[in-house]
């Protein structure tokens, strides 16, 4: 979205390299995220979205250093020229939470069932910030009005359990702005709150992120909530980033065929009444010793014998429209690897292809 | 919302299901109620798929387990092929529940963790043993192979399977006893979304192949839409709006109805986003608003609203009711465009 | 569907019976399949119950054959009094020595097994029994029978243990029987309320509606649906429970309320006879030697039980 923005700031305000997170566990070790890079810049929003076990949350923890100690990351971190990964290695004060704060799905897990919210606002600003009991009180009360609760006031003194889910989940996001964040990451904000609940915490995340100038990774399985909220998208699959573009290339134009798979199977409110679905066939792959091939190609109506030959790259320059196929669907690659694939009435990997299913969008 | 009134129930020879003033009251401690249902009406005819759609707690899943009897209903009829099942107990309800199935929300907490699932499928069979005659195992092999798990990992157990395959296994033990109608309590909410259309799909092909009629409850407009015939809007358990989904979805007459539409990530074209602004505050079940139980949140609310429960009323000549007393007019929904 | 060649319908049925038997101790295990998310092979190798267990289990055999079989065993007569000098120290003759009136502590601590097993293990199967059905049927249909069984659990739990074991023992013929019913009541309380927390977590689960809606009975959805995930977690804690009821026949052995009659030889009354002044100055391997051997025993019992615990405590979810 907005195109008129791109005259954003040289270097960016988040950047990740190579990122990996790995996780032993009894079955084996776990590839949670496996090579992520993405840059975010001063202002922006980024969505991060995947189904479950694609590493979009994990990828989140590990930038908040909030992985369990058994988790094994390797890559680069760099907020505003500092190292992440080293100041959480140094305990350093006043960083998480302050400059870079997270909002989670459960509200409840950011708050105490046994506090009154305006004391937990309070507790944040007086341990960080310094501020006085009083003062930390008058602050919570004023911080809990921009985040658009009724009667502030009156609901410092509440305990969480007598909110709603959605004003919970508004007095989560008064704490994490209390220290003025720069960077905002929400993972999946809104996926335990109704629809008209959801429109109107993300009608909020999208005005504070204007009004202050905040950075924002929304992590979202959503393509919906996506697609109208983020000016960048990166699509993961497997621990991969496998297509990352600006939110309107991603849909409209989009190059990988899983992106392209995922959205023509979701059901859309403007589709005609039994419109017949798409679906993706299979399931996503085990993270547990994946083979050396491009962790979709056996479910992708395009897959060619070389994607089955190891992972392809993420292609193309860092910020503009990336890819990680090697047959992406748009092109003339794309083209004939589908219609090779027709004619022999499956794909390398041995998924079976009809002549009407999917393709040539 | 307060939707009271028949106007909605259709005189045809081929209902199946009537649900009529259908009331479910839970005990909330010291003497109050949760007013979870509130005289809900609709019908459902042979081979329909009826959606209801709502949001949380506004009663949408106790319909579903209201009719099929596993919870208690306060009042009201619940007309099955001319039985009233509201007021069946015992043997005789036994008797009857093999034509309603149902399927859960929770793929994995609506399987046995240490049953097979072979044994998971059938179950239902295994229970009417004595009366089909011994059930047999092509029978569980077929319905395996209707939807889609491999008959040789009968034999394994519940944990082994992902969500979406136990949906499928908790699809073929619903199916496993040839039932009439099929509730589905968002079957496919807690999937992932690459494979809820799998699921979807499936559905339809059951649908087809048994010769099913459907009742589908869900919280999402979209899946909704795409799979039903026609479409009960519930609010604070009440229903708002009925009728077919094209109506309903072309020209949404009911204020709230608008806002689900207009709320939604990519909203509906035929709703004003900005009718999405409703207030966040879900008014209490256990006291719930007078006249209409929307007011508190509806842009048209008037006075008349905060003390007569509206009745649900024809929008034109078409397979379309509403229980409001401003209802946006075809007309102001194009203009609103 | 499966194009492997099948066995005959009944041969088959009858190779899943044996199967699911032998199962019985290999829940976890499964050959994974390219359709499978769940755990394979490797989860089984890595849930082995390790050594200890199996020393655990060893001793406990051994206990359980010499408390069978003692009068079959080559041990001594345990009641003949001067088998030997009194309060003899061990020797190559008589193991464990003797005690105060001569008689052979080897073999008075191999017969004590009988008695100390025989109630641990009978009050604890009474106590999963009856305590195990009165939870799972209060779990399951709640309401007034739910309240007149937890309110006999809470009289039960609230009335002073020690108490109620001295009103019965002190009353009733201290038989075996008596003896055992009487510890095995105090285990109704603590097991029923085990059984009726894990009913009431499984009887909201989904696949009870889902049977009752395919119009399965209260008993069947009880004894197939209920009883499968409630008893393994009882089952587990069997053998915690009878470490405890040895342990409860010792403190009444200490009140000189265990079995009556000088055949009936226990651990708890080894111990009282080897616990007087002269004996733990003079003699301390009277008392000490049926303390280890009772104190291996609950130990054993306790490890063991704590390992199947584990061992059983199966995964629901593939991740």
């Amino acid at each position: 979205m907005a195109p008129d923005q791109t005259t954003a700031a040289p270097v960016p305000l988040l950047s990740v390299r190579d990122l990996h997170v790995r996780f032993p566990t009894e079955r084996g070790t776990v590839n949670a995220v496996n090579g992520v890079s993405f840059d975010l810049y001063e202002g922006k929003t980024l969505a991060i979205v995947g189904e479950s076990g694609s590493g979009k949350s994990v990828t989140a923890k590990t930038l908040m250093n909030l992985l369990p100690r058994t988790a094994r990351v390797s890559g680069e971190v760099t907020y505003d020229g500092r190292d992440v990964r080293a100041l959480a290695a140094e305990k350093v004060k006043h960083f998480f939470g302050v400059q870079m704060t997270m909002v989670f799905q459960d509200p409840m897990t950011s708050l105490n069932p046994v506090k009154k919210v305006g004391e937990q606002i309070a507790e944040t600003l007086r341990y960080h910030l310094g501020r006085s009991r009083s003062e930390a009180l008058e602050e919570a009360v004023e911080l809990l009005d921009v985040v658009g609760m009724p009667e502030p006031a009156r609901r410092v003194s509440q305990y969480p359990h007598e909110l709603s889910g959605g004003l919970r989940q508004r007095v989560v996001i008064a704490m994490a702005l209390a220290c003025q964040p720069r960077l905002l990451i929400a993972d999946e904000p809104t996926t335990a709150v109704d629809v008209t609940v959801q429109k109107h915490l993300l009608d909020l995340l999208d005005e504070l992120r204007r009004n202050r100038g905040m950075s924002m990774i929304l992590i979202t399985h959503d393509l919906g909530v996506a697609h109208g909220r983020a000016d960048d998208v990166a699509v993961m699959y497997a621990g991969r980033v496998v297509e990352t573009a600006d939110a309107r290339t991603l849909f409209f134009d989009m190059r990988h065929p899983y992106t392209e798979a995922l959205l023509r199977s979701i059901p859309r409110i403007d589709d005609p009444v039994h419109h017949r679905l798409d679906p993706i066939p299979g399931r996503p792959p085990e993270l547990i010793d994946p083979p050396d091939e491009c962790a979709f190609a056996p479910r992708c109506i395009y897959a060619q014998s070389d994607c089955l030959g190891g992972v392809p790259e993420l292609s193309g320059l860092v910020g503009l429209h990336r890819f990680a196929c090697l047959h992406p669907t748009g092109t003339e690659r794309g083209m004939a690897a589908m219609s090779s694939n027709r004619a022999a009435g499956a794909t390398a990997a041995g998924l079976p292809v009809t002549g009407s299913g999917g393709g040539s969008g | 919302m307060a939707g009271t009134g028949h106007a909605q129930l259709r005189d045809r020879d081929d209902v199946l299901l009537r649900v009529k003033d259908l009331v479910v009251h839970f005990p909330a401690g010291r003497r109050r109620v949760v007013h979870a249902v509130s005289e809900v009406t609709f019908d459902v005819v042979s081979g329909e798929t009826l959606g209801i759609v709502g949001e949380s707690g506004c009663g949408k899943s106790t319909v579903a387990r209201a009719i099929i009897r596993l919870v208690d209903i306060t009042a009201g009829e619940v007309l099955y092929e001319g039985r009233d099942l509201a007021r069946l107990e015992g043997e005789d309800l036994r008797r009857v529940r093999p034509q309603v199935q149902m399927i859960f929300q929770d793929p994995i907490s609506s399987l046995n963790p240490r049953r097979r699932v072979r044994d998971v499928i059938a179950e239902g069979l295994a229970v009417w043993g004595d009366d089909i005659g011994s059930w047999s195992r092509d029978r569980i092999d077929e319905l395996m192979d209707a939807v889609g798990v491999e008959a040789r990992y009968g034999a394994r157990r519940p944990h082994e399977f992902s969500g979406g395959q136990c949906q499928r296994i908790g699809i073929a033990r619903a199916l496993a006893l040839d039932p009439k109608v099929l509730i589905c309590d968002e079957p496919v909410s807690a999937l992932d979304v690459s494979i809820q259309a799998q699921i979807l799909n499936l559905l339809q092909d059951m649908k087809r192949r048994y010769g099913l009629t459907v009742l589908f409850i869900s919280h999402d407009l979209s899946v909704v839409k795409n799979v039903s015939d026609r479409i009960v809007v519930m609010y604070l358990g009440k229903v708002c709006e009925i009728g077919s989904t094209e109506e309903l979805y072309s020209s949404p007459a009911h204020p709230y109805t608008r806002a689900l539409l207009a709320s939604i990530p990519e909203p509906a074209p035929t709703v004003d986003v900005s009718e999405g602004d409703i207030g966040d505050e879900l008014p209490s079940a256990t006291a719930p608003p007078s006249g209409c139980r929307f007011h508190t949140r509806c842009p048209r609310a008037t006075d008349v609203c905060r003390e007569v429960e509206p009745a649900t009323e024809q929008v034109g000549d078409a397979d379309h009711f509403v229980a409001c007393h401003h209802p946006v007019a075809v007309e102001v929904a194009l203009g609103a465009r | 569907m499966s194009p492997d060649g099948r066995p005959s319908r009944k041969g088959r049925a009858s190779r899943q019976r044996l199967l699911r038997r032998f199962r019985v101790f290999r829940l976890v295990r499964s050959s994974k399949g390219p359709e499978s998310d769940g755990p394979g092979e490797d989860e089984a190798v890595r849930r082995r119950l390790g050594v200890g267990f199996w020393l655990a289990v060893v001793w406990l055999v051994v206990m359980a054959f010499i408390a069978l079989f003692a009068p079959m065993l080559p041990f001594a007569d345990p009641t003949k009094v001067g088998y030997s000098g009194p309060r003899e120290p061990p020797s190559a003759d008589a193991w464990f020595g003797t005690d105060a009136l001569g008689r052979d502590v080897f073999s008075r601590t191999m017969y004590g097994a009988r008695i100390s097993l025989a109630v641990g293990g009978f009050a604890i199967v009474f106590g999963m029994v009856v305590g195990g059905a009165l939870g799972i049927l209060a779990g399951y249909f709640r309401g007034r029978l739910d309240q007149a069984v937890g309110f006999a659990f809470f009289v039960l739990l609230s009335f002073p243990a020690l108490v109620l074991a001295i009103l019965i023992t002190a009353t009733l013929k201290r038989s075996l029987l008596v003896v055992s019913l009487t510890i095995g009541i105090l285990a109704v309380a603590p097991v029923g309320l085990l059984a009726r927390a894990s009913t009431l977590v499984y009887a909201e689960r989904e696949f009870v509606a889902a049977a009752r809606v395919l119009g399965a009975r209260n008993g069947r959805i009880i004894v197939r649906e209920l009883l499968p995930n409630v008893v393994i977690p009882m089952g587990a804690l069997t053998l915690l429970g009878m470490a405890v009821a040895v342990v409860a026949e010792g403190s009444l052995a200490f009140l000189g309320l265990s079995v009556a009659g000088d055949e009936a030889i226990s651990w708890g009354k080894m111990i009282v006879d080897g616990a007087g002044l002269r004996d733990l100055q003079n003699a301390t391997h009277v008392a000490m030697f049926p303390v280890v051997v009772m104190f291996v025993t609950v130990l054993a019992l306790n490890f063991a039980g704590d390992r199947i615990r584990q061992y059983f405590d199966v995964k629901e979810l593939a991740f």
